[in-house]
């Protein structure tokens, strides 16, 4: 018998943080022109952040001398599941302070990166921030401080002092549900506003956008550090559902990338709505088959593969078959359009 | 004293040679194709493992044979996704950043295709392929000068990248078929226009590309401690960054830019590690800094559909 409820908190919660990627990533590549294949880096980023803050600052603040007891012995896993129910203000502050930081830091790398790559074409960029990506997990891998290939292990659950676990989870999915929404308040409003206009010029031609007198390299850095920040929101929230982190190939590595980007191609670049129809449909298959497969009992090969195999398969079926993906982009919905379409409706009707 | 010894110079050498021959192909297909490859990595990958599955089931011992089979699979990789992915992509008239995406879905299809028949391989003959150990050639010679000893390996990536050199002047600079490939490379319309067959050329360039580049990846195997599914896919910052050398135009660069990256590999983290004791297994970073200073200082511009936001004194430069 499959836990119902357990599945679809399971799902949703792994929707609201993939939808928030999906959006940030398909407003920096869908309606911008980024071709940013480095979404994992900059999750990979903040979910790092969140983790080593939080898992820092709880033993600091518990009167830990973290010189002696590091979080990554089992002492100090101990001492952080001990603590992690006393103090529910410690739990909340520290994930609100996990969050902003993330957002901020995750935010000036992306700008930061914008300025070597930036200059040149599209290739460069997707290619830099994917070898970023991968640099980032290796620097993680061998960095004592950031616990190495253990990684992360025990990060206080933000509502670990509600005794009941289905509570627990069910108050985090209505925290990550409700930064998804903010994202896509977030996003849609600057899809709408003239900067998003203007970054659909830049999009469709460069020249035209820089004839025109737009700063087409500064548009481009701007939007690296909205997406990049709002990308490590999402690992800040992966981090702490998870509890845990390490920095293995399907954790922070190019998959993370890769299944944003085909939630992107499968909902349609360049329409907000779309990338969260893309998430809705990937993550409910893929905690699917996670629920499935071990059911299934195929022995000649692992059954991951398929799923990953199936990944590349669609975004090269959707590109060749439907590239406007299940829906197309819209048009802008200003407060000008708004006036004109009553008012022509209105000439109709009357 | 620098703190160099002789397996230092001789792993420069190899890493060198190696990257001549995943680079090159690789500046080649871009110039003439206008494709960001990712896939490319994967040329490298099926390279090797049809070496790999040649000596574990069939236990085969002939690097010649195992080249030549890696040049046809790798070969006809590399056309299979030119016919159903970036032709009718590109007869669409889709985007050079629509195409990257495209074949970066091939790339992850790919990998874990190989993923999948590694694992079908291990289940019929219970060997491990999906970590393999270096295999041991018979039909490559060893040579010793004086205390140096010259294994097969490097015999023959030595050879082949040499050949691969002197067969790619040759080409391109005197037969017509070369001739004709460059003419596609600096203005598609132009050469159809003069009666080059452009679709024939373009596939050419692929099986060229897959097959020397699949070539590399059967030596590797003579040379790397295990190979893995995601051997190409580690190589590929350094490949790409070495393209970049070239200005992803330029072959002559590019060839430079392979000794200059492997230099600095090799030789530049054994400095640093000697010096500052900065751990071996950030050679990567290195690479990276390399890839970021190229970016900033030297950006090649206009290439790979980027704009000419800063002009130079001297443009255009050698094609």
């Amino acid at each position: 018998m499959i836990d119902v409820v357990g599945f679809l908190i399971s799902w949703l919660t792994f929707l609201g943080i993939y939808g928030i990627l999906a959006i940030s990533l398909n407003f920096e590549s869908g309606t911008s022109g980024v071709t940013n294949f480095g979404k994992a880096f900059f999750y990979g980023l903040g979910a790092y952040i969140g983790a080593s803050l939080t898992v820092y600052l709880f033993l600091l603040l518990n009167n830990i001398d973290v010189s002696k007891v590091s979080p990554f012995d089992v002492e100090g896993i101990v001492y952080l599941g001990q603590f992690a129910t006393k103090n529910p203000l410690l739990n909340i502050g520290l994930f609100i302070l996990s969050l902003l930081l993330a957002f901020i830091v995750a935010g000036i790398v992306g700008y930061l990166l914008s300025y070597p790559i930036i200059r040149v074409g599209p290739a460069f960029v997707g290619f830099t921030l994917l070898s970023t990506g991968e640099l980032f997990r290796i620097f993680v891998l061998h960095y004592k401080p950031l616990g190495e290939s253990k990684g992360i292990m025990s990060i206080p659950h933000p509502f670990a002092w509600i005794p009941n676990p289905t509570v627990r989870t069910a108050l985090y999915l209505a925290v990550v549900l409700g930064f998804l929404a903010l994202t896509y308040f977030v996003f849609n409003r600057i899809y709408n506003s003239p900067l998003g206009r203007t970054l659909r010029a830049v999009r469709d031609d460069e020249v035209a956008a820089l004839c025109l007198g737009k700063h087409v390299p500064k548009l481009k850095a701007t939007v690296l550090f909205i997406g990049s920040g709002f990308a490590g929101i999402a690992g800040v929230l992966m981090a702490f559902y998870l509890g845990s982190i390490s920095p293995t190939y399907d954790m922070i590595g190019p998959p993370i990338t890769f299944n944003v980007w085909a939630m992107i191609i499968l909902g349609g670049m360049g329409n907000l709505t779309g990338s969260i129809l893309g998430a809705i449909i990937f993550t409910f298959l893929d905690r699917l088959l996670i629920f499935v497969t071990p059911n299934l009992g195929i022995t000649v090969f692992s059954p991951d593969y398929i799923r990953g195999f199936l990944v590349g398969f669609l975004i090269v079926a959707v590109l060749l078959f439907r590239p406007q993906g299940i829906l197309k982009e819209g048009k802008i919905e200003t407060l000008a359009w708004k006036v004109y379409e009553e008012e022509v409706k209105g000439e109709k009707s009357g | 004293m620098l703190p160099i010894d002789q397996n230092t110079i001789l792993n420069f050498l190899f890493y060198s040679f190696f990257y001549l021959l995943f680079a090159v192909p690789l500046t080649l297909s871009y110039r003439t194709t206008k494709v960001i490859n990712f896939a490319h990595a994967n040329f490298i990958t099926y390279g090797a493992y049809v070496a790999v599955f040649l000596n574990g089931l069939l236990g085969n011992k002939s690097l010649l044979l195992a080249s030549l089979l890696a040049f046809l699979v790798s070969g006809t990789l590399a056309i299979v996704s030119y016919f159903f992915v970036f032709k009718p992509l590109e007869k669409r008239g889709a985007s050079m950043s629509l195409i990257m995406i495209s074949s970066m879905g091939l790339w992850i299809m790919y990998n874990y295709l190989l993923y999948m028949l590694a694992d079908i391989a291990h289940f019929f003959s219970g060997v491990n392929f999906v970590s393999y150990g270096r295999i041991l050639y018979t039909d490559v010679p060893e040579i010793t000068i004086g205390s140096l000893r010259l294994s097969s390996g490097f015999i023959a990536v030595c050879a082949t990248a040499v050949g691969m050199s002197l067969f790619f002047y040759i080409f391109l600079n005197k037969t017509s078929l070369g001739k004709a490939m460059r003419a596609v490379a600096d203005n598609p319309v132009l050469a159809e226009i003069s009666g080059i067959q452009r679709d024939k050329v373009i596939t050419f360039t692929w099986l060229i590309t897959g097959g020397v580049v699949g070539v590399g990846g059967a030596i590797w195997t003579s040379f790397s401690g295990t190979v893995t599914p995601t051997t190409g896919d580690a190589m590929i910052l350094q490949v790409f960054t070495i393209a970049f050398i070239g200005g992803l135009v330029s072959l002559l660069r590019t060839g430079i830019g392979a000794f200059v990256i492997a230099l600095i590999e090799n030789v530049g983290i054994s400095l640093l590690n000697a010096w500052f004791g900065v751990p071996t297994s950030f050679r990567t970073f290195l690479t990276f800094v390399a890839l970021l200073v190229i970016l900033i200082a030297f950006p090649p511009l206009g290439a790979a559909g980027g704009l000419p936001f800063r002009y130079r004194k001297k443009r255009g430069g050698a094609k």
